[in-house]
């Protein structure tokens, strides 16, 4: 156990001790190997519980819009989370009062799958060193490049130290340069119109609908979802091209100047779908038309919650 | 169907020539307000366009363009009115943030950007809207009937029952 954790677990007892939040939302060991579950921690004595490694696929913000509005939170935040937590915040979701935001600088979480295609199929455990993580099979140990096993949206990301935290836990890491950030979303729109509809159709064609990644996604807090209106009924349910593309844009869309990039909800897909090089586009288009970058501001609202006559010139034709 | 049609014609293709263009207008109603204005949409209806009045641009939902791409609508035309004369103050700048967001996607995951068109005009402005759906539909007939995201049986139009 490393030292962050030790200082995590400690912070959480104390915060819980002192009274300071009623519940500390975090993660823990998981039951099965390559998961780690999210837990929410209310006596100081299982703060021990507590584990923070790069096993730890899901977002925690998503937790924080259905929690009761009295209840005050200490929440385990990595730079995206932290992002989710003040966009959450600006759409008044939470009062920032009642949060307690223990900040961690997050070096990227693993892919499970990019983990079992590196080490096989019958992978016993995982260890992870500096710069090499230890995967232990029947066979022996095999050492893996850490770099290889992250997940695609950890590789890109621009923000791993939390923002607007009452207190960090851990050294700031430097961030990766935008331009490199920018990099697969820029190779996606770069293609053909033919190739890029090929890869969105074939993307869409997998889903079987079960909404995992609306479940993962901290943006997505909407009592009723659009998909589960019956009156009108906005797009088909059933698994049809129509409807899994009506989907899968539409869920994009309503991200848009929201989403905080941190890839949950291609974590979340049983199907492995992608789903990045959607939202990646949309937030590109407002930072590029608006200058809004999700989580930078404190205040700032998101681009569609606002307008102004000075977009006019922009939109001729 | 696919096995009726004679070789080399397959179906929901026609050839150049005979295409013609199925264009959904989405209009404000603010925007054409006079029973002359009103006279001439009533011209354009007859031209394989479908006009689908709306309070204002603001009530324009992206699932109601989405909903025309789907069904097949080869020509899109978003006509609201110009910044700072929309009836109810702000529906149109509201819209316009995120109909613009909403034709970025639809470009990005392979639609034809001449296929969605925005006409923020001013109510005063006379002939503009007719003028506009005919540039459209002018560039729609060059790129061809529609066939990314057209994922439902396409519905006639009113007119080709005639």
């Amino acid at each position: 156990m490393n030292e962050t954790v030790i200082a995590l677990q400690k912070e959480a007892a104390r915060l819980l001790r002192e009274k300071i939040v009623d519940v500390v939302i975090g993660f823990a060991e998981g039951s099965v190997p390559l998961r780690a579950r999210p837990v929410a921690i209310r006596r100081p004595e299982d703060a021990n519980e507590l584990v923070l490694n790069s096993l730890c696929g899901n977002n925690l913000a998503t937790y924080l819009a259905h929690r009761p509005a009295k209840e005050r939170i200490g929440i385990v935040c990595r730079g995206c989370e932290s992002r989710a937590v003040r966009a959450l915040v600006i759409e008044k979701q939470r009062v920032r009062d009642q949060l307690y935001v223990i900040g961690v600088p997050c070096r990227g979480v693993f892919d499970p799958e990019k983990i079992l295609s590196e080490a096989g199929e019958d992978l016993l455990w995982i260890r992870e060193a500096d710069q090499r993580v230890i995967a232990g099979t029947p066979a022996g140990d095999i050492p893996i490049e850490r770099r290889k096993l992250l997940h695609d949206a950890c590789r890109r990301c621009r923000f791993p130290n939390p923002v607007g935290a009452d207190r960090v836990i851990g050294e700031p890491l430097a961030p990766c340069d935008p331009n490199e950030a920018q990099d697969p979303v820029d190779a996606f729109a770069a293609q053909d119109a033919e190739t890029r509809h090929a890869f969105f159709k074939a993307e869409s064609a997998r889903c079987i609908r079960c909404y995992a990644c609306r479940e993962a996604c901290p943006m997505c807090y909407c009592s009723q979802c659009f998909v589960d209106h019956t009156t009108p009924r906005w797009t088909e349910t059933a698994i049809s091209a129509a409807g899994t593309q009506a989907w899968h844009l539409i869920r994009a869309f309503h991200q848009t100047g929201r989403c905080v990039s941190c890839g949950a909800c291609e974590r979340a897909c049983p199907m492995h779908i992608r789903m990045t090089y959607l939202t990646d586009q949309l937030n590109r288009h407002v930072a590029n038309t608006y200058g809004f970058v999700v989580g930078e501001d404190e205040q700032q609202p998101p681009p569609f919650a606002t307008f102004s006559l000075d977009d006019a010139n922009r939109f001729e034709g | 169907m696919n096995h009726l049609q004679p070789s080399g014609t397959p179906a929901g293709s026609p050839t150049k020539r005979s295409f013609k263009p199925r264009i959904v207008l989405f209009q404000c109603r603010f925007n054409h307000y006079s029973t002359a204005d009103l006279q001439q949409i009533e011209n354009l209806t007859t031209a394989h366009v479908k006009c689908i009045q709306v309070p204002c641009a603001g009530r324009i939902s992206p699932l109601f363009i989405l909903n025309a791409v789907q069904g097949g609508a080869d020509g899109i035309a978003v006509s609201g009115c110009r910044p700072g004369v929309c009836h109810f103050k702000q529906g149109n700048l509201g819209s316009r943030r995120q109909l613009a967001a909403f034709r970025d996607l639809l470009i990005h995951v392979g639609m034809a950007p001449e296929r969605l068109r925005f006409v923020w005009m001013d109510p005063a402005d006379r002939g503009r809207l007719v003028a506009e759906i005919d540039a459209l539909r002018a560039a729609v007939q060059n790129l061809g009937p529609a066939r990314h995201l057209v994922t439902r049986a396409t519905l006639p139009f009113a007119m080709e029952f005639n």
